[in-house]
């Protein structure tokens, strides 16, 4: 019966999770979608935006500049990065491989250069958490119902402006064929500024959910975090914002579950096993959606 | 002087095989094992727990599993094997048919979850705080010799056996299957089709470098007495990758060169140097200009300093010239 309830308790703190998760999915497998770069520096851009939080939290300036403050700055960071570090490598017709290569380069840089600016320090975030509420079976606070309301807007959000606006559409024929896109009178630079910035401003996003959901951050919060990110924007098939929230349901609440019942330190282990399992089941009809190998920046 | 000397040999022996083992894999096959670091540190535990002894009460403030105490060359043995057996697991990640790229990505999750593994579970290796006072090999034996002495005695034995890890690579780099495995790694639906097994050549060549990082890690080990996940970041990975990248990757003398010139004269010469600002400052900076110096090879010379030799076919008959 305790068993039972920890469990059913696990799931409630797994939709939470699954919500911050789901948010960074979505810009993640979006900016993958079209682009084609598996971007690892996509965590660290996160951290940026829980520090950006941060310091906004230590000058006393309110809630709503750090909503606007992070996104921004993960949006700038992402943005000056593309335009010019992978674009140089793109247009050196750098495949996938290389791209990953210097994402990872520059994730090691701004991990490092933010970790020895706070001179390696875990720093506490004062946010307040709001009253519990028993919601069915689930004990929720009010902070984390806010959070899960933020994941559901910016899906709906995605998804109308994917699906009802023609700079949407414009972006998912750039995601599943960009020369076939160009040809049609797509207009590329605009629309891949637009993904960078929008895949930058979520992380930023992310980071400050993230930030007021842990109260701690340090500067390989993103990394590790990235684990569970990385996941659930594989497992969704990439390009796909729908996928990538419901495999952030299942990363979310797995992760939770085992962390609960087997220990936390196996929580992100489950993530890595359930796209292993995916992987090797079914490679071709997930992972490998599309099996270009050319990068659009 | 001559401690300073033959301190430095023996991290030279040992990162050097560490990115031999990682160039086979990743120079002659394509296997982007960016998890490479897990299978130095696995080694080294398995070292660890099979020299340090039961828990003899004096240690009691470490737990670890194990607790064997075998004569010396057997825990190097089974760091290789350890190793080895890692390697066959993950190694499934890299048989499957996958983008490069996502494969990349996976065994980075991979190296990130196994620190945060090993550093949770105390019970396996002593978490986070990591195993000390391992015994060096032949410590007993050896007594009679000064520290200095001891010193040179083990960097000669890193030498010999990185030379015996040469001299096994060079060996095999001539080997038909290093050329099917290169031939596989330039172009897979081909060299499917002309009737290779890839998946297996992979496997194959993933348990052998693991089998070498393993050994590393082992004699790494033996060397420096203790070790923790602090020693293993995911982030090592790319400082034996940086050399290799530097050097020329599949290119053995390449490697050499790009290691010394990446873990000796860039990462240990600095720890000599006067210290500034906070402590720690200066290993941060380290990995700055490490992914600086990782990009400027990628853009300035991506084939690195000795870049690997061509191979030339050279044929005898029809279609020959």
């Amino acid at each position: 019966m305790v068993v039972a309830s920890i469990i059913v308790q696990s799931i409630g703190f797994g939709i939470v999770t699954a919500a911050i998760v789901a948010i960074g999915a979505m810009g993640f497998t979006l900016q993958f979608g079209v682009t084609n770069i598996l971007n690892i520096s996509y965590g660290n851009i996160l951290t940026i935006g829980a520090f950006a939080s941060l310091i906004v939290e230590n000058n006393h300036l309110g809630l709503g500049a750090t909503i606007i403050v992070a996104p921004i700055a993960g949006a700038l960071v992402t943005f000056v990065l593309a335009r010019t570090l992978f674009a140089l490598f793109a247009h050196r017709q750098a495949g996938t491989f290389e791209l990953i290569m210097v994402t990872l380069a520059s994730s090691l840089i701004i991990e490092y250069s933010i970790d020895a600016s706070a001179q390696g320090q875990t720093f506490a975030f004062t946010f307040p958490t709001g009253k519990t509420l028993h919601t069915g079976p689930f004990l929720f606070t009010t902070e984390s119902l806010a959070l899960i309301g933020v994941a559901i807007f910016v899906y709906a959000a995605l998804m109308a402006g994917l699906h009802l606006t023609r700079m949407g559409k414009a972006l998912r024929a750039l995601s599943i064929d960009p020369k076939l896109a160009r040809a049609c009178g797509v207009p590329m630079r605009r629309m891949l500024n637009l993904t960078w910035l929008i895949s930058g401003a979520l992380a930023g996003l992310t980071g400050l959910i993230y930030v007021t959901n842990s109260l701690t951050v340090s500067a390989n919060a993103g990394l590790d975090f990235l684990v569970l990110v990385i996941a659930a924007a594989l497992l969704g098939g990439a390009g796909s914002p729908t996928g990538a929230v419901i495999a952030s349901l299942v990363v979310g609440i797995a992760t939770e579950v085992v962390a609960a019942v087997g220990g936390s330190y196996y929580s992100q282990a489950v993530g890595l096993g359930i796209l292993a399992v995916v992987l090797i089941a079914r490679p071709s009809s997930r992972a490998i959606a599309t099996n270009r190998d050319e990068v659009t920046v | 002087m001559s401690y300073y000397l033959s301190t430095i040999l023996v991290y030279l022996g040992v990162d050097v095989l560490a990115a031999w083992a990682l160039n086979i894999q990743f120079g002659w096959a394509g296997v982007p094992n960016f998890a490479f670091i897990i299978f130095q540190a696995i080694g080294a535990y398995a070292a660890a727990v099979v020299s340090l002894g039961p828990d003899s009460g004096a240690n009691s403030f470490q737990r670890y599993i194990l607790g064997a105490s075998l004569p010396f060359p057997l825990p190097l043995l089974v760091a290789a094997a350890a190793g080895a057996l890692l390697a066959l697991f993950i190694g499934v990640i890299a048989t499957i048919r996958l983008r490069r790229d996502y494969q990349a990505a996976v065994f980075l999750l991979v190296a990130l979850i196994a620190s945060q593994v090993v550093s949770g579970d105390v019970g396996l290796f002593n978490g986070s705080n990591g195993l000390a006072a391992i015994p060096q090999p032949l410590s007993g034996a050896l007594s009679s010799l000064s520290i200095g002495e001891y010193q040179w005695v083990y960097a000669g034995f890193t030498t010999f056996v990185a030379i015996g890890v040469l001299l096994v690579m060079r060996r095999l780099g001539r080997s038909g299957w290093q050329r099917a495995l290169r031939a596989s790694r330039d172009d897979e639906a081909a060299a499917s089709a002309l009737g290779l097994n890839v998946p297996l050549m992979r496997l194959q060549v993933f348990v052998l470098g693991g089998a070498i990082a393993g050994l590393s890690g082992g004699l790494l080990v033996g060397f420096i007495t203790a070790w923790s996940p602090g020693g293993w970041g995911y982030a090592e990975t790319f400082a034996i990758l940086t050399g290799i990248i530097l050097g020329g990757v599949g290119n053995d003398w390449g490697v050499l060169v790009g290691t010394f010139l990446v873990q000796i004269v860039f990462i240990e010469v600095p720890s000599f140097l006067p210290e500034f600002g906070y402590p720690g400052l200066i290993d941060k900076l380290e990995w700055i200009v490490i992914g600086f110096m990782w990009l400027a090879v990628l853009i300035l010379r991506p084939g690195g300093i000795i870049p690997e030799r061509r191979y030339r076919a050279r044929l005898s008959g029809v279609g020959g010239r």
